[in-house]
């Protein structure tokens, strides 16, 4: 497991320096630093409020901070927007904003960006071709209750949507996968399939910036643990070093007067 | 397997029963709904509704309603006949200058409904009285005849051979075939789902959902006045008061043939079958002896009980899951 970032390179897709936000009068994040490389995948940890979900919004473009620097590929940017952040590569996954459910397994996953044939721009689909495709990247991914792609998407569970999802994406090219709490409200089994898209995304060359409450799934699949608490990053670990015990007192030290 | 595919087909499932069972009771009640005039009856009826169905379930299907298509079926027609007849245009010129004065009435309702974030139900009521006006004023209460005689009017009017049937049936299977290939094989007829289902999920994709609605408005005005020229060309006459109740009707068959009111799913064959299937009543009504026009009370009530029967099913196929 030491060597888990093989056939990588070691470049900071984006580094965040001495980010600070603040809504009104609240401080939600105080000085954070933190690197996103390709082939890693880290653990962001922390009780409700230590400012995650911020500061992944940011990484997104649907925040802006206050005060801070933002470094994508080594270049100052000032990410405006979603689609912005996009454009370079930065793709963030939501539960709820990923699929559709009418629409077939194939046609959600190449929604937008469909293979089309002719050069006539007529939109013929090449759906033969896509089927073939989506079939192949499901089977990567293991999710064998799936027995046809042309099934509507509203069959799948909520693991296997996520996994999808997380697919699609690094099958489109991103560079950075922004998941937060894919793993929220799902069975053991499923985030099963979501943990074995983000390994997959990992062995790729993707960076992974992983929110999670459940310490059980950050574990086995992160890198690095960040935890931030208040806004302030108080530790960042190699998850091999640390046991899940260890990392629940850090989140949440055990309070005196229980 | 077989149950898998037989659920996808769900939305075409539902009006192929419907109609093979209205077929089997009125042809068991009576000897004349095979006749010739009854075929002519339903066939051209359900051409006229039809045509309309196949835009306005992809309408329906990206997420929006079109109220207008009525008063479209009657004013393009109008138009179209004033145009060849006192301005005397070729009658092909002027039908190409009339569906241009449609697609500029779709422009006009999708670039309001989407620019403006309007409820599409309220723009296209607005432009159902603004054309009804429209249409009083060109023609008042009477009627235009057309005595001419040009090739396009028997394209689009004339009696195919011996058969019962006429022109309208051929292009109705033409442009159903038309629709049924953009929305299954185009990358288009994908974002004419995806704009219907979530929207927020269909932009994250990257899917144009605005230029989507907008150009879905176009085609189903264009495709209301094209259905209003072949009911011109057959009847050989135009009143203001043609395809007073099609808004509805049209809408009545996407939703009978399978399409979600809410949008994100349906068929176009099934709003066709749909379609078809509203005409074989109207007429197996008449043939078995009930009155003329008693037949929308039907059609009223068979349509809510087709809605609480499709969604019960719906129900439980999804929760249905590990099957």
């Amino acid at each position: 497991m030491a060597n888990r970032s093989v056939g990588v390179s070691p470049l900071p897709l984006v580094e965040l320096l001495h980010i600070v936000h603040r809504y009104g009068e609240t401080e939600v994040l105080s000085d954070v630093s933190l690197t996103l490389s390709g082939g890693e995948v880290i653990g962001l940890v922390g009780d409700n409020g230590s400012g995650k979900s911020t500061l992944l919004k940011i990484i997104a473009g649907y925040h802006q901070p206050t005060s801070g620097v933002v470094r994508v590929l080594g270049r100052p940017t000032t990410l405006r927007n979603a689609g912005q952040s996009r454009a370079l590569g930065i793709e963030p996954v939501y539960q709820d904003l990923a699929i559709l459910d009418d629409l077939s397994l194939w046609r959600n996953f190449f929604l937008g960006k469909e293979r089309r044939r002719g050069r006539f721009g007529l939109g013929l689909l090449n759906a033969r071709w896509m089927r073939k495709e989506c079939e192949t990247r499901l089977r990567e991914l293991g999710l064998s209750r799936i027995q046809s792609v042309e099934m509507p998407a509203r069959l799948l569970s909520g693991g296997e949507r996520q996994a999808l999802a997380v697919t699609r994406a690094v099958y489109f090219g991103a560079k950075v996968l922004l998941l937060d709490e894919p793993t929220a409200s799902l069975s053991a089994r499923e985030a099963g399939n979501v943990l074995q898209a983000i390994s997959a995304a990992r062995q790729r060359g993707l960076s992974v910036l992983y929110i999670d409450h459940n310490l059980h799934h950050v574990l086995p699949v992160a890198d690095r643990v960040v935890v931030l608490e208040h806004g302030r990053v108080v530790s960042e670990l190699r998850a091999s070093q640390v046991t899940e015990d260890e990392l629940q007192r850090l989140i949440a030290p055990p309070l005196s007067h229980t | 397997m077989a149950i898998r595919r037989l659920v996808l087909r769900q939305a075409e499932l539902g009006p192929t029963l419907g109609l093979a069972l209205a077929v089997a009771v009125f042809s068991l009640l009576s000897p004349h709904f095979f006749d010739p005039q009854s075929l002519t009856a339903i066939t051209t009826g359900a051409s006229e509704v039809g045509i309309v169905a196949v835009a306005v379930s992809l309408l329906m299907i990206a997420g929006e309603l079109d109220l207008s298509v009525g008063a479209v079926y009657a004013f393009i027609p109008v138009l179209w006949v004033i145009l060849f007849r006192y301005d005397g245009l070729l009658p092909i010129v002027a039908l190409a200058i009339a569906l241009a004065g449609a697609a500029l009435v779709g422009l006009v309702s999708g670039l309001t409904t989407v620019r403006f974030s309007v409820p599409s139900i309220i723009v296209t009521l607005g432009m159902f009285f603004a054309l009804e006006g429209l249409n009083n004023l060109l023609i008042g209460g009477g009627d235009l005849v057309v005595s001419d005689r040009d090739w396009l009017l028997d394209v689009f009017g004339q009696r195919l051979g011996s058969t019962p049937f006429f022109a309208a049936l051929l292009w109705l299977l033409v442009i159903t075939f038309l629709g049924w290939f953009l929305l299954t094989r185009t990358a288009y007829g994908n974002w004419t789902q995806a704009a219907g289902g979530r929207l927020g999920v269909a932009r994250a994709m990257g899917v144009p959902v605005g230029p989507v609605k907008v150009s879905l408005f176009v085609l189903t005005a264009v495709l209301a006045g094209f259905a209003g020229c072949l009911q011109t060309a057959y009847l050989r006459s135009v009143t203001a008061a043609q395809g007073q109740d099609l808004a509805l009707l049209a809408i009545t068959a996407s939703v009978v043939g399978g399409t979600s009111i809410y949008g994100g799913s349906g068929s176009v064959i099934g709003a066709v079958l749909g379609a078809l299937l509203l005409s074989v009543l109207q007429v197996g009504l008449i043939v078995v002896g009930a009155p003329g026009t008693f037949y929308v009370t039907f059609i009223g009530v068979f349509l809510v009980v087709v809605v609480i029967v499709n969604s019960r099913l719906t129900a439980r196929w999804r929760t249905g899951r590990s099957a």
